[in-house]
């Protein structure tokens, strides 16, 4: 069974962020495997142990990204591709996933994996758009997966909305990842001293057929416009005392203040 | 410019209010801007729910009559709403940001050769341009994306809009669909639904969350004892589904559902920006918390500093007097 | 075991970092190790990395577009503070801009990340650019030892092994002890807790607040009612768009005054005088990190040992002496140091404590312990009480005294002195305090 599995690289989003002017700057500038793909990955692992196979990671990004390829690597996975695009600020979920399926179009896969949004983004449009792409059969949004080897069929729980709907999958196929289905391995030593020997091959937009210089404004259908502050809430009332009092002055505020009761 | 297009989500034979948020807001995007507006319901039985969508103002109704919308199967539902938007020639499709809608609105978009910009907190149109702001980073800053495709598709998050009634008589059009599972590679085996879906969560007045500071079955029954007192959907955060405690569909969050409750409680939640992210749309928030630093405060309408084991038993008693009279 | 490193890094600080640098620089094979989840992570402290010595690290750091910096010192402020009022010595030159810099304010999570950057650089561009490694993530619980000569490092089930290794693994020196080079037994009064709170402003308002010109920044010391008469003292440290700010307090003092250190410096913040300073600012972030007092009394009985070496805060190279807190740049130096002994021994084939020596000799001869010896006077007298009770409140008193006209016959600056000392002290009290004073700096 050969996995491969989307990875992405972002900001690590639990820096603190300001805005200023529209545009955003972050106190770290430290990028980080998206914890989306992150999961993929383990989950991708977790498999593999337990029937056989292969996990290859699949990355778009700048040069630097590679480090995020590492970090798949040292977890477990036996080799990666960087397809080198510097410039991302251009590109949406649609350019990733143009890119995407040229590079699936050209290599050989049982399931994709990706994460079911990423974290910079929260889009969770990839997944969806790799698929149809490629007209691969998918799910989004799972918190498990089990294998069949005798069907080479894919049962994914996914979170639905009213419920979780457990989906067969026949392979290829593709299942995009919660981060709620497991929690991805710290690597080990020997993985981080492993990862620098695995192969990493690399590719330029134009060996996969594409132009870099209209993929951006061709297959980004939507632009980013700058940022803005989540407007804040109301300040509210803090109350502080013994039990009894908290609840009456509460049940109180409830009924007479906000009318909720 | 014209159409307007809107996906209307059903569930348990009612029109999801979330949809019914989006119906309401385009309708008057769609007389801003001299559009249509059009609506689809894909359903075993669609035109139940014609009378209540009439409410809302739509020129026509799309239905889409199968039984296998019973659950969502995606190949199914893209299909189906690839037929009406190819029928329609809507400029603007409107989905209210649900599970279904996310796992199929990237495909759709893909299949349209379409814009998609997911879960917005809102969105309008400007000369041509759909321009939308959505929560990015974590949910901490809000992106302006905006997109001049023939075709955009959007998902707005519940409670973004308001309900506003535009009564109205639409035209309906049933739309022709054969749908053959046979061929395909995904078959959808079982929808396992836990206790706690009773009260569908994502539409539900008043949310009673819990976290990790109920600690234990003891703190779960607590949670229960309000939720019920209040008639209640129950939620929580994610170190509570991770636990156990309360299965993993009531995750509120970022991962988890978005909820936009008149009344939501946070019981020993301390308020994670992810968790938040998936709240902040609710109108009052009470939280109860022991760490009076606990970042929860900063959105609570009103934060009670105290011990979630002390307080909630004389709360519920207190709420079931009133509740009872 | 299919490959030993010519050496283990426990901890990638400053002093860690500093140290793979230079053994990447020499072609070692080398394994740095770092518990938190990247370099910097564990890293509360940001403060001022004083002189040049980064620099020689990483030649013309200045001229990348984003190095791990806020800004580089040319303001410089030590304050006394009474109740209410505050009397500041202040320095500012120009000559402070040239490059390279004197000193720059870091934001350890950053810096650190960016110093780690910098090593990979240099394994990339030695002989082994795949056989050195940076491990984040990862806790070392013991240094491995055949005998007495340390031989690698066991971290959960995984064992590394390595010609030598060196511990720089910072205050909290438990390897250090588990190799017999420290007691385990250290006398409270040698350490500090320090607190620090960063505030975010708008970037435009803290320059014009700070009176900053593009990169230049400021570093403000305090001393007197800041700590409540807990021995210590507070600082100011303006970064690109905040300040760090915060306290350091002895440990045995303020677990004699009953205080809460939070309370401390929730008391500091309220001084009116901080309280302008610090107007209109978020506190983005809070933390506490124990710090040692700079006294030499509780260094490691050792800092080498066969095929072990301890380096930075670890080995407790730090100075406290009242006008700047020195660590940063010992652990940079000791680290660089360090490595070059590492560099030596790989050579001679010799791990052993007659080549680990030379890492004491070095540092002996280098301003580190040069300093530490001829500046402990220093941190004795900062840690006496008049320092940080009479002395500020004198010299405020006298401030007041000197500053205000008051339409009367204003007496003569000497009598004003003469009151102001009566009142905190006594001419001999202080005589007795001046020459402490000007003997030990
Ligand atoms: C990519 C990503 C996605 C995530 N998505 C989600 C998501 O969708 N939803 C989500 O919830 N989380 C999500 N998280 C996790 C999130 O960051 C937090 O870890 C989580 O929300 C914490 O849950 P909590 O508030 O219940 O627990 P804690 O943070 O541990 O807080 C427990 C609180 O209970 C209080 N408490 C304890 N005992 C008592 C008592 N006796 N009385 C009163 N108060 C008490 C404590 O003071 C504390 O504030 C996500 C994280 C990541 C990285
Ligand atoms: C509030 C405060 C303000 C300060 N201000 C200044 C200042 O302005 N200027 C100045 O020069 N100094 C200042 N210092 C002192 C300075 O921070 C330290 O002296 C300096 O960080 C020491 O560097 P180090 O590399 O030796 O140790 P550290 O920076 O502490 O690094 C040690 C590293 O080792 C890691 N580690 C520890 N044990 C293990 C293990 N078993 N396995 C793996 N990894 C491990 C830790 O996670 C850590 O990253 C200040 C300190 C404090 C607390
Ligand atoms: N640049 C990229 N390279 C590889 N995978 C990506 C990239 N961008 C997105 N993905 C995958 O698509 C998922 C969802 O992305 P998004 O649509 O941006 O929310 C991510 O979790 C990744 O698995």
């Amino acid at each position: 069974m050969k996995f491969s599995v989307c990875i992405k690289q972002v900001p690590d989003v639990s820096a603190p962020i300001s805005i200023k002017d529209g545009t955003l700057t972050q106190d770290s500038d430290r990028m980080v495997l998206d914890a989306y793909s992150a999961s993929a990955v383990e989950e991708a692992l977790v498999l593999i142990d337990k029937h056989g196979g292969e996990v290859q990671v699949v990355l778009v990004g700048p040069e630097k990204a590679k480090e995020t390829i590492r970090k798949a690597l040292a977890m477990g996975a036996a080799s990666g591709v960087h397809i080198v695009v510097d410039d991302v600020s251009g590109l949406d979920s649609g350019a990733y996933a143009e890119i995407l399926a040229a590079w699936h179009k050209k290599s050989d896969y049982d399931i994709i994996l990706t994460g079911k949004q990423s974290q910079d983004t929260d889009a969770g449009l990839t997944g969806g758009m790799l698929a149809w792409k490629l007209e691969l059969p998918y799910a989004a949004n799972a918190v498990g997966l089990t294998y069949d080897n005798e069907g080479g069929k894919l049962t994914v729980t996914r979170q639905g909305d009213s419920g979780q709907e457990m989906i067969e999958l026949t392979s290829p196929c593709l299942v995009t990842c919660s981060n709620d289905m497991n929690e991805p391995r710290i690597p080990s030593l020997k993985g981080i001293m492993q990862s620098k020997r695995k192969k990493v091959e690399t590719l330029q937009l134009g060996d996969l057929g594409l132009d870099p210089d209209t993929l951006s404004s061709k297959t980004s259908k939507t632009k980013g416009q700058g940022y803005k502050e989540v407007p804040g809430r109301e300040p509210g009332k803090k109350l502080e005392g013994d039990p009894e009092e908290l609840v009456t002055e509460l049940v109180g505020l409830l009924e007479n203040e906000a009318k909720v009761l | 410019m014209s159409k307007i297009l809107v996906h209307i989500a059903t569930s348990e034979g009612k029109i999801k209010r979330s949809s019914l948020e989006v119906m309401s807001y385009c309708k008057t995007l769609a007389d801003k801007n001299s559009m249509t507006l059009e609506a689809v319901v894909l359903d075993p039985d669609p035109a139940k729910y014609t009378d209540q969508l009439n409410t809302y103002g739509p020129d026509k109704v799309y239905q889409v009559k199968h039984p296998i919308f019973k659950n969502h199967l995606n190949a199914a539902v893209i299909e189906a709403l690839s037929k009406v938007i190819d029928q329609s020639g809507p400029r603007l499709c409107a989905f209210a940001s649900t599970e279904s809608a996310k796992e199929v609105i990237g495909a759709l978009a893909a299949r349209h050769d379409a814009a998609a910009i997911p879960d917005v907190a809102g969105f309008t149109i400007n000369n041509g341009s759909v321009d939308a702001e959505r929560p990015v980073m974590a949910a901490k800053v809000l992106s302006k994306t905006s997109s001049s495709s023939e075709l955009v598709l959007v998902s707005v998050r519940s409670g973004s809009y308001d309900l506003a009634e535009n009564p109205g008589n639409a035209e309906t059009v049933a739309v022709d669909f054969d749908f053959d599972e046979s061929g395909l590679r995904a078959v959808l085996k079982e929808v396992l639904s836990s206790a706690g879906d009773k009260v569908d969560l994502s539409e539900a007045e008043v949310v009673v969350a819990a976290g990790r500071g109920i600690k234990d079955e003891n703190g779960r029954k607590l949670v229960e004892e309000l939720a019920e007192t209040l008639g209640a959907a129950i939620g929580a955060s994610r170190a509570v589904t991770e636990s156990g405690l309360f299965p993993a569909t009531l995750q509120i969050g970022q991962t988890g559902k978005v909820v936009s409750p008149q009344l939501y409680f946070a019981i020993g939640i301390s308020g994670a920006i992810q968790h938040v992210a998936g709240m902040a749309n609710s109108k009052v928030i009470v939280a109860i918390n022991k760490d009076p630093d606990a970042p929860i405060f900063q959105y609570a309408t009103y934060g009670l500093v105290g011990d979630l084991f002390k307080i909630l038993p004389p709360l519920t008693e207190e709420l079931r007097k009133i509740k009872g009279a | 075991m299919e490959d030993k490193f010519d050496c283990i890094i426990v901890g990638g600080g400053v002093a860690g970092l500093s140290a793979a640098i230079t053994l990447a620089r020499n072609d070692m094979k080398f394994l740095l190790i770092e518990r938190g989840e990247f370099s910097g992570s564990k890293n509360v402290s940001g403060g001022v990395l004083w002189g040049e010595g980064l620099s020689k690290l990483v030649p013309n750091y200045w001229e990348e577009e984003d190095a791990g910096f806020e800004r580089f010192i040319n303001h410089r402020r030590l304050t006394f503070m009474d109740s209410d009022s505050t009397f500041s010595i202040d320095f500012k030159s120009d000559s402070f801009g040239e490059k390279p810099y004197k000193g720059v304010i870091v934001l350890r999570a950053k810096f650190d990340n960016w110093l780690s950057e910098k090593v990979e650089e240099a394994i990339g561009a030695s002989k082994y650019p795949d056989e050195s490694f940076l491990a984040p993530n990862i806790l070392v619980e013991e240094v491995l030892m055949d005998g007495d000569q340390a031989v690698g490092i066991r971290a959960g089930e995984e064992k590394f092994f390595a010609d030598s290794v060196i511990i720089a693994e910072g205050v909290n020196n438990l390897l250090t002890r588990q190799v017999g080079l420290q007691d385990d037994y250290v006398p409270a009064d040698a350490l500090a807790v320090g607190l620090k709170e960063i505030i975010k402003y708008d970037q435009t308002v803290l320059e014009d607040r700070f009176q900053l010109n593009g990169l230049s920044g400021m570093s403000n010391e305090f001393i007197g009612t800041a700590t409540q008469g807990v021995e210590g003292g507070g600082f100011l440290y303006t970064n690109k768009d905040s300040v760090s700010f915060g306290l350091v307090l002895g440990m045995i003092s303020l677990r004699d005054s009953g205080l809460k250190p939070y309370d401390i410096l929730n008391e500091f913040k309220a001084h009116p005088v901080i309280r302008d300073t610090l107007k209109g600012g978020e506190v983005v972030e809070y933390s506490a990190h124990a710090v040692s007092t700079g006294d030499m009394k509780v260094m490691p009985k050792e800092i080498y040992g066969n095929g072990v070496l301890v380096a930075g805060e670890a080995a407790n190279l730090l100075m406290n002496s009242g006008k700047a807190i020195q660590g940063m740049d010992y652990a940079l130096h000791s680290g660089v140091l360090a490595a070059e002994t590492i560099v030596e021994a790989h050579k001679s084939g010799d791990f052993t404590k007659n080549t680990m020596k030379t890492y004491r000799d070095k540092l002996e001869k280098s301003f580190v312990l040069q300093d530490m010896k001829n500046f402990q006077g220093a941190v004795e007298f900062l840690h006496s009480k008049q320092m940080f009770e009479s002395v500020p409140g004198l010299v405020c008193d006298f401030g007041k005294q000197f500053f205000s006209i008051k339409n009367e016959p204003t007496p003569k600056t000497r009598h004003m002195l003469s009151k102001s000392v009566k009142k905190h002290s006594s001419y001999w009290q202080l005589l007795k305090l001046g020459i402490k004073g000007a003997r030990s700096l």
